[in-house]
This record gives structure tokens, sequence and C-alpha cells, in this order.
């Protein structure tokens, strides 16, 4: 077995180890689109290889085929993994870039370069190859200098690539406030980008020795050079190996934030949008009294400003609800009830219910964002579903708060509810009566107050 | 949204018939523009790429932060005014009769940007309409001349939609804005929907987690 076809042995062993590998334990748990591509191009390698090893394919235009056959799997990884980092791969295979990237057009498009270029290097170093024939796969023999050129067209630009991949991983990996497990990720490819850069130099550094090197040092200089390249490949292999095996699992699923975004979002923003206008509009014109009557009911039970916000939540739906007018058409108990079903199935994901959240006002640091749970809606959507959807769907309020027998008995008085239906839901007790004593002495003050802003207008001067 | 653009002073008579000679070419350059310029709504995952622009990927953010990093990008002032229906009783009212939440005022002239809302609106959508009306900005929607937008009849259904190129101006979208008014503002509401769950998320996003993991 000659010097080459020993060499080609070894790559080829690596290689195929390589695939079995990746075929038993990396593709069957984590199959990413770049795992299959290198596990096909592992394959591709090992076979060429061990045809080199196998057959003596030494000798004119037919060595210089192989030698870029054997140089093309390289090429295409690397080119695949620039063009990921630059974003630029079909929408099927990924289109996000490396977050460093985006703000570096410049980068980006650097990377997005690299398969122009390295294809068209490649095809120069084939088309310089088929014109002076060099001994491109006799690995000790000595070469003219057009080997050298070979060489440097296939692997000066590898290496720069290589490099340059390596650095922008680097750059992902350092990123602040980064999980630990993309630090180690990021750090595993950049070595193994790093190992390809170093097989490109080393192999421009091979090629010169073999051009300008003579007599019998030159084997003894090549020999220590053969074995890094082949430790440097083992080292490339078992880098992306530990890169592509590390996972991380998102807390929200793609799929489930797609869900949340056209079914919730797009719901509660439509149900609270059209229930502003309408009440901006003037629609629901029933309410403004009430809703005064509300607050002053809920000062005078001492209420928080939590429970009496969900009371005017309440009383707004209600009357917005059984408003006649055109402007709230779609403000229904069925859209209500679709709403509150859409916030249920938020919250029955703790995690999802604690993260999803909105400022409670423009440039408002200081107070608490509200959730779907904290928001007043959630529990208004409930009560005014309660005492409006007479359909029996509702399954009605066991122990009410002090807040729902105040809407209660205001929506009941403003006659947007049946009294009757208020009287039997809340069962006439102690509570009851005691909201309608406050509820009365709510409206009492509220009328005292206007008599007096009557009067302070009517004086004259 | 409102646009004040600058008026050109074209007063000298040659002027005046050099830009009489140059409307109809540059109509025929826009008219190509359009047949050529198509695109479809804007993806998650491109949104995450403008955040990483505004160096907001990754990160919990509130749309103020948004605001902030976005009129730096542009180089524009951007002032968000929240009105209490206390101070402008009918503007809550103006509002909703006409349809709207919010409104957008630019000047490319005095590099500011102005967004009014009433702060009679609930906070959830509070925060959508700002998050809109800044998406508005992102796209460059301000930077379509008055005589550019089109109004052609293009199909819900259809994948891709027509864009109209901008000659001047910044913008963070990497596509031109749409021709059609209704699709700006499907992708301002797009782009608003994707900021607040951006923003909640923060490194939990599955698109943020994408952009450090390529492979």
């Amino acid at each position: 077995m000659s010097a080459a076809q020993h060499q080609a042995l070894v790559l080829g062993g690596v290689s195929f180890v390589a695939f079995i590998f990746f075929l038993c334990f990396l593709l069957p748990s984590r199959r990413t689109k770049f795992s299959v591509f290198a596990a096909c191009n592992l394959l591709f390698v090992a076979l060429m290889f061990s045809a080199v090893a196998l057959v003596d394919l030494s000798g004119g235009r037919t060595e210089i085929m192989v030698a870029v056959m054997t140089e093309l799997p390289v090429v295409l990884i690397v080119a695949w993994v620039c063009l990921a980092l630059a974003g630029g791969l079909p929408a099927q295979l990924g289109t996000l870039p490396a977050e460093p990237v985006v703000r570096r057009p410049w980068l980006r498009a650097m990377l997005a370069s690299a398969p122009l270029v390295l294809l068209f290097s490649l095809g120069l170093a084939t088309i310089v190859g088929l014109l002076w024939p060099s001994p491109a796969m006799r690995v000790y023999a000595p070469a003219p200098p057009q080997f050298f050129v070979l060489k440097g067209l296939i692997m000066v630009p590898e290496g720069l690539y290589s490099g340059l991949a390596a650095l922008v991983f680097v750059m992902a990996g350092r990123a602040p406030g980064l999980k630990r497990r993309f630090y180690v990720k990021n750090l595993a490819f950049s070595v193994g980008m790093v190992c390809i850069a170093s097989i490109a130099s080393e192999s421009t550094v091979f090629a010169g020795l073999r051009v300008w090197l003579g007599g019998e040092g030159r084997r003894a200089t090549l020999e220590p050079l053969n074995t890094l390249e082949a430790c440097l490949a083992i080292a490339c292999i078992l880098a992306f190996t530990a890169g592509l095996s590390l996972r991380y699992t998102p807390a929200v699923a793609t799929t489930l934030l797609h869900r949340l975004q056209t079914g919730w979002l797009r719901t509660q923003e439509q149900f609270e949008s059209l229930e502003w206008r309408a009440v901006s509009a003037g629609a629901a014109d029933r309410l403004s009294h009430a809703s005064d009557a509300v607050v002053e009911a809920c000062r005078i039970k001492g209420l928080s400003e939590s429970d009496t916000q969900k009371a005017l939540a309440t009383i707004r739906l209600v009357a917005v609800m059984k408003d006649p007018s055109g402007e709230t058409q779609y403000i229904t108990p069925g859209a209500a009830r679709k709403l509150y079903e859409l916030q249920e199935e938020i919250l029955c994901d703790d995690v999802l219910a604690s993260k999803i959240s909105w400022a409670a006002g423009w440039r408002s640091r200081a107070s608490e964002p509200q959730t779907v749970k904290s928001a007043p809606l959630h529990d208004a959507l409930k009560a005014a579903l309660d005492l409006v959807d007479n359909d029996g769907e509702s399954e009605g309020v066991l122990t009410p708060p002090l807040w729902y027998y105040i809407v209660a008995v205001s929506a009941a008085d403003a006659k947007m509810i049946d009294p009757a239906h208020v009287s039997m839901q809340l069962r006439d007790g102690a509570e009851h009566r005691a909201t309608v004593e406050a509820y009365d002495a709510a409206k009492r003050a509220l009328r005292a107050l206007e008599a007096l802003r009557q009067r302070m207008e009517d004086r004259p001067g | 949204m409102r646009v004040d653009v600058p008026k050109r002073d074209l007063t000298g008579p040659f002027l005046g018939k050099l830009a009489g000679f140059w409307r109809p070419l540059r109509s025929l350059s826009v008219a190509q523009a359009r047949v050529d310029g198509t695109r479809p709504l804007l993806t998650a995952a491109e949104f995450q790429e403008e955040l990483a622009i505004l160096g907001l990927s990754g990160r919990r953010f509130e749309p103020e932060d948004y605001s902030d990093a976005l009129g730096e990008y542009l180089d524009i002032s951007i002032a968000v005014h929240v009105i209490p229906d206390s101070w402008h009783p009918e503007l809550s009212r103006l509002l909703a009769i006409s349809g709207r939440l919010g409104e957008l005022r630019y000047s490319e002239q005095l590099n500011i940007a102005a967004i009014f809302v009433p702060g009679s609106l609930p906070p959830l959508v509070l925060t959508l309409t700002i998050l809109h009306e800044l998406g508005h900005l992102a796209a460059g929607d301000l930077l379509i001349e008055p005589d550019e937008s089109d109004e052609d009849d293009q199909h819900a259904g259809e994948a891709k939609f027509t864009t109209l190129p901008l000659k001047k101006g910044k913008k963070l979208a990497r596509g031109d804005p749409f021709a059609e008014e209704s699709l700006r503002e499907r992708e301002a509401n797009l782009r608003a929907s994707y900021a607040l769950f951006a923003g909640c998320l923060g490194d939990d996003s599955p698109h943020a987690f994408d952009m450090y993991d390529v492979l």
C-alpha cells in the first residue's frame, strides 16, 4: 500500500466512523437539516477515500478529479455554515441569521458570498489541474508549482471563510445574558471551524513543501504534518458532533406562540377595542350614571382599587352587551365567552400565564404590569356572563365577591338586567341587602353632589 | 397616520420644465418597480431580525424601549402622547367614531414623529396601538410619497403583495412598504403583536433562540 493509499485509508476510516456515529446516535435524537447534510457528506468522503485506498487512482487527470472530489464535501460544509450564519438558506432549511451578523451588513454580505466564491475557486482549481496535471493524490511525491496554485485556489478561500465563521460563532456565544448551553454550542462550532481553517492552512503549507522542499528532508517534514491533518480532522468532527448534540427547548414553542397571536391576542384586542369604541362613541348611555354609582358604592364598602376596577369593567361589559344600538353589536355573550375560554387556556399553563404581561400605561414602570389573570377583564368577563347570559350555559357564582354584588345591584337598578334574576341569583341574603343599602347611599351622595354643582352654576357672578 | 412631506423648491421656469419632463419618466420607473417588487407579509422570524438590529433580540423590553431604540436607529425623535380624556373629552369620541384608536404624525423636515392615543384605552389595546404606530415607522410606510400609494385590489389569499420602492429616508424593515394601505395596516398589526410577545418572552422566545442556534 502506497503512502497516499495509507492516508486515504486513515481519513476514510475516520469519516466512516463519524458517519456511523451520526447515523446511530445523533440523527435519531436531534435531526437538524445541517446534521443530515453533514452525515451525507461524511458518507461521500468515506466512499471517496475508500475508493482511493482500494484502487490505485494515481496518474494524470483522474488524480486531479479525485483530489477535487475529496475536497468538495468540505467546501460544501463551509459554504452551508457561512450561508446559515448569514441567514441566506432557503426558507425550508432555516432563515434567521446569527445574531452578530444582523447588525453588520458587511459581514452578512461576506458570509453570503461564500458558496459562490468557494465553488468558483474549486472550479478554477479543477481547470488549472486539468490543464497542468500534477500528482495531487501522491502524498509525499515532489510536485510542480501548478500543484501549489491548485491547492491555494481551494484552500485559501476555504480557510478564510472557515476563520470568519469561527469568529462569528465566538461572537454569538459571547452575547450578554445568553444561556450557557448556547455558549458551549457556539464554542464547539467555532472550534470545528477553526479546525477546518487550520487544515486549509496546513494543506497549503504542505503543498508548498512538496513543491519547494527537496531530498530526504521532505518526507521527514511532511509526515508529522500528515498526522496533524488527521488529528485536526478528528477534532473537527468531534467538535461538530458536540455542538449538534447539545439541544435546547425554548419555554414557549413556535406553534403555541403563533396560536396565541392569532387566537387570544387578536380576539382580546378586537373585543376590548370594539368595547372601547362603543362606550366612547356614546353607545350604552345608561353606563355613565351606573359606573359613577358603582365607584361610589365601592368606596363606601371600602373595596380595593383592583376590585373597583373589576366592578367598573363588569358594569361596562353588561351595559355594552345589553345595549341595543348598532355600535355594540359585536360585543355579545358569545364573543365574551370565546375570549374567556381563550384566557382560561393561557391560565392553564403557569409558565405562559406568568410571562405574558403588558404595561398598565405608557411609561408607568412604577405600577405592576397586567397579566391575563390580574387584568380586570378576566374576572369581569366571567361576572358579566353570569349576570347577562340567561341561556343556562353560565355556571353562576357560588360565593360572589362584594364587587359582584355591587355590579349586580347597579345593573338591575339601571334596568340593564332583570332585577328578579339578580334577587334569585344572590338569594336575597344579608350581603345583598347591605349592598342595596350601600348602593342607595352612593346614589344619594351623587344626587346631592349634582344638586350642589347645579346650584354653584346657577349662582349669579 | 399623517405625513408632512416637505415641498420642493422648483419655482424656477427651467426647473419647472425639467420637473415636467421628469414626472412621466419617474412614474414609469415606479410602475416598473411595482411589477417587480413583491413580498409576503412580515414573519415573526423576520421581526426578530429587526429586533436584533435594534439590540433588543433575546431581551425583555417594554414598548418604551422599542420606541427609544427605533428612534435612535431611524435618527428621529419619537414622542408618544397619551391624552387623558379630561384634557380633550372629544378626542376619544372622535377617534372612536372614525374607527381609529390612535394617530401618528410625522414631519420629515423636523425629523420628528408624534403618536397620539387616548388615555381611556384599555392597557392592552393602548400598548398594541402604540406598537402598531411604531410599526408604521419601522416599515417606512411614512416615507411613501402620497402620489405613489396604490389602492389596486389584490387578493387577500395571495402569498406575495406589491411593494413600493423608497427613494430616500431610513427604515428598519428589509422589505419595501406595501403599495396597498390595508396591507400596510395588517403588517403594522403583525409587528405590534410580534413586539408584544418578543418583549414579554425575552430569551424564552423561540425566534430569539433560533439566532444562536443556526445549525
